[in-house]
């Protein structure tokens, strides 16, 4: 299946911008990121198609999965 | 601080004060046993129980005391240790029943480290001298020293040329001076305290610390203390195998990770959140109204980079360098002057939510507003409620008539307030707005302007007590989990958002320290003084000193119709976000009912032993 990433503030310095990329069919949120590369710890926030999702949600095909690392105040 | 056991009752832990009477010019010290653990921890949690005995109608008054103390933790060898506060009833947050909140505001530096070294934990500055003066706080051969003198050869000056002309005199101090904002407190609320860096005295850049929130720098100008410098050597204990251990906690736990620069796999600071908010068309534009643009983006780190060099700086014997400086680059591609220092507040209040979005400017209102010494998140929001009302009347504006975008005339308001030439704006925008009948886009809550986080997205501010992001640790809830029913936010608002204020005991950095979790403040504790305190115990002394913050605003006028947000939320919002829109006014009613419900009984029941340990003192 093809997914949409979008990479936002310190994770797009370090990895890309945007993607689309191929994963397989029945990916939760968790293999995506595992297959890009980007350590769980550091994800802050992580959407599917704008809606916040946990890295246990399945991905679907035509998906747009946006992941944002930590923010904090200050 | 010193304590006669390790396993101990808070009155075996003594802390050593000195009040100083201006008017009088008179210096007494004791060492007082501490009452309870929120005495033992320090900082607000000890300060408010000074500030709950006095009878204070008006913020500039004889009877409003000036405390100026430090954290259990500050001047150890625990990373972010640095901390100082300033606390007493502010002139800036108001009840409706016309009397003053009270307040602190916290600020790093070295300053706190060298108050510390010099033997006091906490100075109480009483009434007001009659001549403009600074206090000297050094060591002696028997214990601290405190002594008075001259101080007009400052007024006038910026707060950084106050404090490289103290370094002069006192090369081996560290300062908190007020700027000419605080000078001129009878038209200005919301002057800071400015505090001197190691960076700053080091290079003569103007790398100072603020504690800004309250107008704690108006309080001292008030009372005729332009400066107070503190003198000792240096005293930092030997860092231990524990204690590296300990500091190793700190540097490598998420939140401070965030702080980090992106080249050390960091973060990179506070500016991160522009780009995340920004997602949701959630960054403050225009007066906290998100346009659904793109204009924010021309202040995102690397088209900040295109223009200027960016070094990421520490404070004092920090390893998380989280100051993202701003220098210009010279004709040939290096280092020039420093511009300013870019945290995700300053940058958004006098950028984007002005309508202003190019960095150089940003830059120079940044930088204007930190030389005269002015609370940025008040000043800012200030501003923009000015330019937003401007808007709104083109045919009678205020002052210059500056709307969004007028980077001059933005300037030279700002210029204005600072030397004190502009009530309106210097009084910050609750008074404003109430006197112009326009309080809907006033964007405050109890008085106290809001950060750069939407109101829209966060019901937390109502019961913020000293600062909506400074107080209340659920400004980032909706963006980072999506939370929008009652439960969850009454849940987050009565259990964790709270602990904010914990951080503004102990001497730690908050926003570091809230990556941290209670444990590691636990072992912190436990290797720099010997303490031990269970994390269960520092977590219900937080939450005693937050309620009791809470108690003294019920006890200062706040009434129920102030525990609000600015109504435009409400009423009208903005269809440019894309995170959810929740707040109505049913949802406030029903979160309020929820969260008093959860803290009144338990204030009705500390009451009793705020007597209690009250008589006894």
């Amino acid at each position: 299946m093809q997914v949409t990433v979008k990479l936002f503030a310190s994770l797009r310095y370090r990895w890309f911008e945007e993607e689309t990329r191929q994963f397989p069919d029945g990916s939760t949120l968790l293999e995506v990121v595992d297959r890009i590369g980007i350590p769980k710890k550091e994800l802050g926030i992580t959407l599917i198609n704008g809606s916040h999702a946990s890295l246990q949600d399945v991905v679907l095909d035509g998906d747009v999965v946006a992941l944002m690392p930590h923010i904090g105040g200050g | 601080m010193s304590e006669e056991s390790s396993t101990f009752a808070p009155s075996t832990v003594s802390y050593r004060r000195c009040t100083v009477n201006l008017e009088q010019g008179t210096v007494s010290f004791q060492s007082l046993p501490c009452a309870n653990l929120e005495d033992v921890l320090g900082g607000f949690g000890r300060s408010f129980q000074v500030l709950e005995q006095r009878t204070v109608k008006n913020a500039y008054s004889p009877e409003n005391p000036l405390i100026v103390n430090t954290g259990l933790l500050t001047g150890t060898a625990v990373m972010t240790g640095l901390r100082t506060y300033f606390s007493a009833y502010s002139p800036l947050k108001r009840s409706d029943a016309g009397m003053p909140g009270a307040m602190w505001a916290a600020g790093s530096g070295n300053f706190g480290n060298k108050l510390k070294w010099a033997g006091l934990d906490e100075l109480i500055f009483e009434d007001r001298s009659s001549t403009p003066v600074l206090a000297v706080i050094r060591e002696g051969a028997s214990g601290p020293v405190v002594e008075l003198e001259p101080a007009d050869h400052l007024l006038g000056l910026t707060g950084h040329e106050k404090i490289m002309a103290l370094h002069r005199q006192y090369p081996d101090a560290h300062f908190a001076v007020i700027g000419p904002a605080g000078e001129n407190y009878q038209n200005v609320y919301m002057g800071a305290v400015v505090m001197s860096t190691d960076n700053e005295l080091k290079s003569g850049e103007p790398k100072s610390r603020f504690a800004g929130r309250g107008g704690m720098g108006s309080v001292m100008g008030y009372k005729n203390l332009i400066a107070i410098v503190a003198q000792s050597r240096d005293k930092m204990p030997p860092v231990t195998s524990a204690m590296r251990d300990v500091n190793r906690g700190v540097i490598t736990n998420g939140g401070s990770a965030r702080f980090q620069p992106v080249s050390q796999g960091g973060g990179g600071g506070t500016w991160a959140n522009i780009e995340v908010l920004q997602a949701f068309h959630a960054v403050p534009v225009n007066n906290f109204r998100p346009k659904g643009n793109d204009d924010v983006e021309r202040l995102f780190r690397d088209k900040v980079e295109m223009e200027f060099d960016v070094f990421a700086e520490a404070c004092f014997r920090c390893g998380i360098r989280c100051h993202n400086n701003v220098f210009n680059r010279t004709a040939w591609g290096g280092r020039g002057r420093l511009q300013a220092k870019y945290d995700f507040e300053p940058l958004i209040l006098f950028g984007s939510n002005l309508g202003v979005h190019q960095p150089a400017q940003v830059s120079e209102l940044i930088h204007l507003c930190d030389l005269l010494g002015m609370d940025a998140i008040s000043l800012g929001t200030t501003l923009a409620y000015v330019l937003d009302y401007n808007e709104r009347h083109p045919e009678a504006p205020l002052f210059n008539g500056a709307t969004f975008g007028a980077f001059e005339a933005i300037k030279a308001l700002i210029q204005e307030t600072g030397r004190g030439g502009n009530e309106g704006i210097g009084r910050g925008v609750k008074r404003l707005s109430q006197q112009l009948g326009e309080t809907s886009y006033a964007m405050h809550v109890k008085g106290l302007e809001l950060p750069a986080y939407l109101p829209d997205t966060n019901p937390g501010y109502i019961f913020a007590i000293a600062g909506g992001h400074m107080s209340m640790g659920t400004h980032m809830l909706l963006a980072k989990e999506g939370v929008t029913t009652v439960e969850g936010w009454a849940k987050a608002i009565t259990t964790t958002g709270l602990l904010q204020v914990g951080y503004d005991m102990i001497g730690l950095c908050k926003f570091v320290g809230a990556g941290m979790g209670h444990e590691l403040v636990s072992q912190a504790i436990a290797e720099a003084t010997g303490l031990k305190v269970p994390p269960e115990d520092i977590v219900a002394a937080v939450r005693r000193a937050y309620l009791r913050g809470l108690a003294l605003e019920l006890r200062q006028g706040f009434g129920e119709d102030e525990y609000t947000l600015p109504s435009q939320v409400m009423n009208d919002p903005n269809p440019n976000m894309t995170l959810p829109a929740f707040i109505t006014r049913a949802f406030i009613e029903e979160l309020k009912e929820r969260v008093w419900s959860v803290f009144k009984p338990e204030i009705d029941e500390l009451r009793g032993a705020w007597r209690d340990e009250s008589s006894e003192a």
